[in-house]
């Protein structure tokens, strides 16, 4: 199916797109485009309506809206079971049926009616494409979790799928067999014009995998735009927290005019950030930026532009690292560091520190700074909200 | 204890020397019991797959009904039978009282409660997300339908196992509707009891034998098939 398709072109669109079950609405969005050769990422908190939103999507739940594929919109029984027919679903779990790993892998192919020569070597390519065509012949319980994956996403593929949909395919995998697979897909997606739809509650996942990510929360999009620029510019506190953006400062971005954009903090200081329009502004700073030292850091040997004298307040456990909280300047910072740095440092509660973090590590959230700002906030750069 | 030694000595002697009624009751019992076994299937495991798969008002009593039927005892399948196909029954006008179908009609009905019943458990089993993945993977509702069969065939052919094993051991019924009518409607069940009640018992031991060995090579060749490949 994907044979025929172009990267860039898009493939499944929908709009006014709900899902309502027992009167309560579990995923509305307004308006959601794939494109081939584009890995789009739904990102978003447990129960914010991803996997809801990918079933209505692939055609497995039944949707309000429209629903439009390679220009033919979905609306009956057999119009959702041919969009299913067009593409493949790698869900979570692998759920590899109780025969063979060729049968599995066939198995999509044989339900389209091809024939089994054509199916088993059409089988065989897949499963050498994911590194595993010397399982061919065990049975699934005979498999580890990753080679199981490994087998559905290559029972997924071998059907040709103009769509591929992918429901947190790597949740059950360990950190090592993770990242193999990620490299393997991203190797197979580069030379397919598949459009691929990604679902993940990872962030990191989301920004390695996906051109294009769409952040949801209860039900509805957030934010919608290329990974990059989602990930700069989160429009809401909310999603700046899910991103790891955990301090949150308030003021006025002033573009000055030696070409330096200030955040002018409210209650005093101020910051240099990253680009903003003059006007109110709410800004994150993720505590993994922020560099502490004991003295102030020499300002023309380092690139690090804000720099905030400050008390440590708390310190506490973050897995391998540590996090400090700092007040500086009337302001709550955190700091994420390294339990050796800590030591080297001497830090301890209620000693005096310094902050410091790059202009560029300086947020402001699209969303607020639009609401906040009185003038509008015109679009850029794609990023989008709801 | 002499009683019963010569007893399987004659039943031996009548089963190497192939005594023809012996086998008539037997291939009898193989028939009615076959088709009646046959019949449930094809019928039961569409029927467990309708009320697993589907919601409709009524249907947690339609599973009670059904699982009241596994334990409907014989006599009372037989009694409710008769009273359909006697003369002045619904079904009278058929004439089939004290027939080899009669037996196949009660058979079915012991039969078919246990195969749908059994059924709808297993594919209530299978796990959601494998139904969605085999919709996912193209399947119509005919093919998924396949597909989730396959997935609890070990299931299905206990199922099976336990339907054969009611309708070849059962005697209430196929006495009462098939009147245990040598030559025409005896089965082995049936002529156990009446050798029994007449003290041939070499007979009745020969007759046991087929029946044990019936039920038996059945059972061997179905978990055979359901312990392909198995699992673990």
């Amino acid at each position: 199916m994907s044979d025929g398709l172009r990267a860039g072109d898009p493939v499944l669109t929908a709009r006014s797109l709900s899902v309502r079950r027992g009167g309560r609405t579990l995923v509305a969005v307004d308006d959601l485009a794939l494109y081939g050769g584009e890995v789009h990422v739904l990102l978003g908190p447990n129960g914010a309506g991803k996997s809801t939103l990918l079933h209505a999507l692939n055609g497995l739940e039944q949707a309000d809206g429209e629903l439009v594929f390679t220009g033919r919109p979905v609306r009956s029984r057999r119009g959702r079971l041919a969009l299913r027919r067009a593409t493949a679903a790698v869900f979570q779990h692998p759920h590899l049926l109780n025969t063979t790993v060729q049968a599995n892998v066939e198995s999509g192919l044989r339900l389209r009616g091809v024939d089994r020569a054509e199916a088993r070597r059409r089988a065989g390519e897949a499963l050498g494409l994911l590194g595993v065509a010397h399982l061919a012949d065990r049975r699934p319980v005979k498999l580890s979790g990753g080679e199981a994956q490994r087998v559905s996403i290559a029972r997924a593929l071998a059907v040709g799928p103009a769509v591929l949909f992918l429901d947190e395919p790597l949740a059950s995998l360990d950190p090592p067999t993770r990242r193999a697979l990620v490299d393997d897909l991203l190797r197979i997606f580069e030379r397919s014009a598949m459009a691929v739809i990604w679902v993940t509650h990872d962030r990191d996942e989301a920004l390695a995998v996906g051109d294009v990510i769409t952040y949801l929360e209860e039900g509805g999009v957030v934010q919608t735009g290329p990974a990059l620029e989602v990930f700069a510019r989160p429009a809401t506190a909310s999603f700046a927290e899910f991103l790891g953006l955990e301090t949150f400062l308030t003021g006025r971005v002033v573009n000055g005019a030696d070409g330096a954009t200030r955040l002018l903090l409210e209650g005093g200081g101020e910051l240099f950030c990253a680009d903003a329009l003059d006007g109110p502004a709410v800004v994150a700073v993720a505590p993994e930026d922020v560099v502490l030292f004991t003295t102030r850091p020499d300002e023309h040997a380092t690139s690090l532009r804000n720099v905030l004298e400050g008390t440590v307040k708390a310190v506490g456990p973050s897995g391998r690292l540590l996090r400090v909280d700092v007040e500086a300047g009337g302001h709550a910072l955190g700091a994420l560091i390294t339990r050796a740095a800590f030591e080297d440092l001497g830090l301890a509660v209620d000693s005096p520190v310094v902050a410091a973090f790059k202009a560029s590590a300086v947020h402001p959230l699209s969303r607020q700074e639009r609401r906040v700002a009185e003038a509008g906030w015109s679009e850029r750069g794609g990023v989008s909200w709801r | 204890m002499q009683l019963i030694w010569e007893g399987f000595v004659e039943a031996l002697r009548l089963l190497l020397g192939g005594d023809e009624a012996l086998y008539e009751i037997a291939l009898r019992s193989l028939w009615v019991s076959g088709l009646a076994l046959a019949i449930a299937v094809v019928l039961g495991i569409p029927l467990g797959g309708l009320i697993a798969l589907t919601s409709f008002w009524g249907r947690r009593l339609t599973v009670t009904v059904v699982n009241t039927g596994m334990a409907a005892p014989p006599v009372v399948v037989g009694l409710l039978v008769a009273l359909f196909l006697t003369r002045s029954g619904p079904l009278g006008e058929f004439r089939l009282l004290y027939s080899n179908w009669a037996m196949v009609i009660a058979q079915v009905i012991i039969a078919l409660p246990i195969m749908t019943g059994l059924s709808l458990a297993a594919l209530q089993q299978l796990d959601v997300g494998l139904r969605q993945q085999i919709a996912a993977l193209g399947a119509n509702r005919l093919q998924a339908f396949f597909c989730q069969l396959r997935e609890i065939r070990v299931a299905l052919l206990a199922a099976v196992m336990a339907a054969f094993g009611a309708v070849i051991s059962e005697v209430g019924a196929v006495m009462m509707v098939g009147g245990n009518i040598k030559g025409q409607t005896q089965v082995l069940t049936g002529a156990i009891v009446q050798e029994t009640r007449m003290g041939r018992f070499a007979n009745a031991i020969a007759l046991a034998i087929i029946l044990v060995s019936l039920a038996f090579t059945a059972n061997l060749v179905l978990t055979a098939i359901q312990q392909q490949g198995r699992r673990v």
